[in-house]
This record gives C-alpha cells, structure tokens and sequence, in this order.
C-alpha cells in the first residue's frame, strides 16, 4: 500500500490518507456505483410503484415506489462503491481469520493460564509440527497455497493486462501438489490460456517456482483453467519395475549357444577383411570408382571394402 | 577363432506363467504425483525418443518384460545394437541384428500376418482382435530404429524398410500386433513424418533443445512449456509422455538392472519352455 503522493514518500508530511484501491479502479468503482444506483432506483422505484397502486392511491404508490427505488438503490451505490474494499477483504480472508484465531488463541491462552503452561502449550502447537515431517511438509505445502494466490495476483494486477475496467481473474482454491502447487483460475473477459502461455515464465519468476504450466480445467468452459505450479523435482529417484515380484529369480539360466567373435581388439582385425554386418552400398552411390583421390587404380577385388570402410568414416 | 557359449540345461519341473496378458495395462513408472503410469501397448503404438543415455532402452525393457512374461504373446525384436534386446533373444520368434535383409524379410512376415488377421476379422464380422479371441499378440520392438532407416544397407533397402514399417505401424494397432519404436531423433531425414505421426504414444527423453522435443511430442508443446529439455541430464528415465489425456506428462520410467532383465529372461525362458520356438533365429551376426 502506497501513499496517495509520491511527493510526501521521504518522510514528508502525510496527509493521512492511505491509497487502498488504485485510482483506475477507483474511478471505475465510482462511475459503476452511479450507474448501479440509476439504475436499481428506477427498476426497483417502478416496480414497486406498480405493485403499490393495487392497495394505494396511485400518487401515494408512485411516492413510495420513489422512496423505497432511491432507498435500494443507495444500498446498491454502497455496495458497489465499497467493493473493491470488500474484494481485497476476501482475497486476504484466510489470513485475516487465521490472525484472528491465533491472536484470540494466544490471548485467552495467556488471560487463563500460567505463563509455564503458556509456553508449554505453545511449544506443543509449533514443536509437534515442526519436529514431525510429515505435518512440516504439510503445513508448509498449505502455506504456499495461500502464499502463490497472492502471488498469481500480483501477475495479473501488474503485467497481464486484462479488461479496460481492471478487474482481475478470479483466483479459485489452490491444492498442494508434490511438486509444487495447483490453483483453479476463472478467466474474465480479455484473457485466454493461449494470451498466458507466453508468459508463463514471467508467471513462474513471480510465483517463486522453477516453472509453470496452464491447461483447460474444463472441456466445455475456457475460462476456468488451472495452473500448475512447479517447484521442485521430484521424479529423481529410482523406480522399481513390478515384474520383478512376480518371477522367481532362481530360475534355471536359460541362453541360446552364442557365437563370439575373439578380434575384440583394433589390431585384431587385419584391414582387408574388414566386413561390417551386411552393409551394403548406398544406392545412390555411383559404382566402384575408377580412380581413388590420388589417382591410382584401386585393385577391384577391395573395392566393395572400400565403399564400407568410408561409409562409416 | 570363435569361442562358444553353452547353453545351459533346463530344468525338468516348468512354473505356472506369470498370468499377464498384453492386454493388461503396462506398467511403465510413475508420474509427478506418484502414481503409476500404465500404457495400453495392444492398441497404440509408442515411440520413444531423445539423447542417448536418456533411459529410451529401459522404458523399452519395460515393455518387453511385459511381454515375455504374457501368455499368448510374440516377440519381434529389431536391435542393431544387439545388447538391449539381446537378453530377450531367446524368447523371440523373431530377433533382427545389425541385418537389414533379415529385417526387412521379417517385417514382410509381419505385413502377410496382418493382412490375414484382418481378413479373418473380416469373416468374423468384427473389426478389432479382443482379447477373448485366442488370438496371439505379436509385440514389435524396435531399438535404434534410426540404424535401419538410415545407417543399414542401401538407400533403397532402408526405404523399403521404412515402408513396411510404415504399412505394420499403420495396419498392427487393431489385430493385436503393435510396435514400439526408439530412436534417438526422430527428424525427418530419419524417419519419414508420415511413419512418425503413425504413434500415436510419444515419449521423449531429454533432448537438447526445444525443437527436437516439439519433433518428438508434436509441434508447439515446447511453447507450452511441455519440453523434455528441461530435464536434467542426470536424471535418466525421466520423459515426457504423451499418452491418454491430451497433455504430456512428466513420468520417470522404472528402471530394470541387468540382472533383473536376465532374471526375467530367464524366467519366462523356464515358464514358456512348452511354446517357444527352439533354435537361435538368424540374426546377421558376422562370426
């Protein structure tokens, strides 16, 4: 949250005021409450107004429709003039409960017990955690959850640009997954998968993870897709074949005769005998050469050996 | 000069088989998020591709310990490399070396069985081989395909090659006769484009750039950040597999040492000893 003057940055004097919503979306939050308040107090002031000629005279009716259309529609202004703040509620809603249980915790901790048993019970909540891998790795891979929402946000709030009256994607749940995290996303107007594929790494360096990757959550909807968020690598280790339980490893060695050839060695095979398995020339080869590079007349017998050896050179 | 190994005796009292059926899921590793990946080998094919030293060959020995270990199941292998097949040689009705002759002639074999499968489909008025049929599955395994179709032989030896293989990959996938392939790149001065986009199963191994991923998987993964460049040279058996569900994933293929494929060579060598062909095939191997 920044302060509404760049100005008064350094220390200046404050004027108080804190900028909570930015101030596109702010004039776009005020243009929207007037139109909402136009709007509900005329649709709703009329309909009432109707409803009410049926008991009342039609002059007392249309007041009243007037009065409860203008009453409405100032709730309706309220509402949505409050909610951008109400949105920024929400988005922060898990933590803002989870500080408030922690806090009421602590404190109704400490009004009623001994400050030993305080630190006894506290130590328990956040030893057993920490010392059990298991619950460490958990809380942890719950704790990024909440941690890359925020961040999938701050990449759409700060570089993918969405629709003219800046409101962003809505941010579903998040899952932890074993290499990372995956969270559901509901695309507005403006955005498709294909638009963020290019920026996944840019997505990825926000998110702290090592990469990113967006696929369709649903067939019939493209708007709802989801984001796997990759942080570590967890294919590393070896993985066992299942065949190898259903054998019986003391079963007699079974091997066909083998013919082995004893020239394993460079100087064991004499050059002329150089006969590679079946290769035969290539077709488009023309047939043995008259002359070799230098000129002289190969010998026709070793021509065939010839075309082997350089196909393989 | 040649030294020869004996074969060793078998024993007189042959085990019960394994009871898999190709036609079971096959267990290939697990995914990033532990679970198991399992492939239906019987009605798709599946190329495997990326560096050498990537794991191609163990996400292979894989399938073909499936295999061996199935009831009702041939063996074709192709190994110009000899040693990654090599242990299954014996359990195959067919094991082509560094020859491209033989090979050919045995995809030839292939092509006529299929040909006779469908029309026997046909007469049953069916259109795919089930796995109530009886029928055998002959699983096609070919590592290094890229030996043959461009290193073996002459030019027009490894096009008729890549034809028949082409017609197999095409014909195989309903009459119970698949094919799994490995190379290590499988660009088109390799592989024909028409042959590679017969596999309906990828599975790419690390590679060194975005492009022989996206030649792998298909083109625009990489841009989707699905690029097995991101894998790390160490971590073998890692891949991005392309299979059910329309995305790539990132699995690790589970690995079988030496001992654990001749173990089950050996295996399926005992429990298999009342159907399999007897005699070494003719691999092309020079003495």
């Amino acid at each position: 949250m920044s302060k509404s003057s760049p100005r008064r940055r350094f220390g200046g004097k404050s004027t108080g005021t804190v900028t909570v919503i930015e101030a596109r979306v702010h004039r776009s939050s005020a243009r929207n409450a007037k139109v909402a308040f136009v709007l509900t107090a005329i649709i709703v002031g009329g309909l009432a107004a109707v409803v009410a000629t049926s008991y009342l005279h039609p002059i007392v009716a249309l007041l009243l429709g007037g009065l409860i259309g203008v009453t409405t529609g100032a709730f309706v202004w309220l509402l949505v003039r409050v909610w951008p703040v109400i949105r920024l509620l929400w988005w922060w809603s898990t933590e803002i409960l989870l500080a408030v249980v922690l806090l009421t915790g602590w404190v109704q901790l400490a009004n009623h017990t001994s400050t030993l048993v305080t630190l006894v019970v506290v130590a328990v909540l956040v030893g057993v955690p920490a010392g059990i891998p298991k619950l460490r790795r958990l809380v942890i891979a719950w704790s990024w959850c909440l941690i890359v929402r925020h961040r999938l946000r701050v990449c759409f709030a700060q570089f993918i640009i969405a629709s003219q009256s800046g409101s962003l994607p809505l941010i579903l749940w998040a899952t932890p997954t074993p290499v990372g995290e995956r969270v559901w996303v509901y695309l507005r107007p403006g955005l498709s998968a294909k638009d963020l594929e290019g920026r996944l790494d840019k997505i990825a360096v926000t998110c702290h993870a090592s990469t990113v990757l967006i696929e369709r959550a649903s067939e019939g909807n493209a708007a709802y897709v989801r984001f796997d968020i990759k942080r570590r690598e967890v294919l590393n280790a070896r993985v066992n074949s299942p065949l190898v339980d259903v054998i019986d490893p003391s079963a007699p060695a079974s091997a066909s005769p083998l013919t082995v050839p004893t020239a394993l060695d460079l100087p064991d095979v004499e050059v002329p005998t150089v006969t590679l398995p079946t290769q035969a020339k290539p077709a488009g080869k023309k047939s043995a050469p008259t002359t070799t590079a230098n000129g002289s007349k190969p010998a026709a017998s070793s021509a065939d050996a010839d075309d082997d050896v350089s196909d393989w050179i | 000069m040649t030294t020869t190994i004996p074969a060793t005796t078998t024993a007189a009292a042959v085990p019960v088989g394994a009871g898999l059926s190709m036609f079971d899921p096959v267990f290939i590793g697990i995914d990033e998020f532990g679970q198991p990946v399992y492939l239906d080998v019987v009605y798709h094919n599946l190329l495997a591709a990326g560096e050498p030293g990537g794991g191609k060959s163990g996400l292979v020995n894989n399938i073909c310990g499936h295999g061996v270990l199935c009831d009702n199941t041939r063996l074709v292998l192709f190994d110009a490399k000899l040693v990654e097949l090599g242990p299954w040689r014996d359990l195959a009705d067919a094991f082509v070396g560094p020859d491209i002759d033989y090979g050919i002639d045995t995809l030839r074999r292939l092509l006529v069985v299929a040909t006779n499968r469908y029309t026997w489909l046909l007469a049953n008025r069916r259109r795919k081989l089930g796995p109530d049929d009886g029928m055998t599955v002959i699983l096609t395994v070919i590592d290094e395909l890229a030996m043959y179709s461009t290193v073996l032989g002459s030019k027009a030896q490894q096009e008729e090659f890549s034809t028949l293989l082409r017609g197999l990959v095409s014909l195989g996938r309903a009459c119970g006769m698949p094919v799994v392939a490995a190379t290590q790149r499988p660009s088109w001065d390799i592989i024909p484009a028409s042959l590679r986009d017969l596999f309906g199963y990828r599975a790419a191994f690390r590679c060194t750039s975005l492009n022989s991923s996206n030649i792998i998987l298909g083109q625009g993964w990489a841009e989707q950040g699905y690029t097995a460049s991101d894998i790390a040279p160490t971590n073998q058996g890692a891949a991005y597999l392309l299979a059910e569900g329309g995305m790539p994933r990132r699995i690790k293929a589970a690995y079988l040492t030496d001992t654990d494929i001749y173990n089950i060579a050996d295996y399926a060598a005992w429990t298999r000893t009342p159907t399999r062909t007897t005699g070494l095939p003719d691999m092309g191997l020079a003495a």
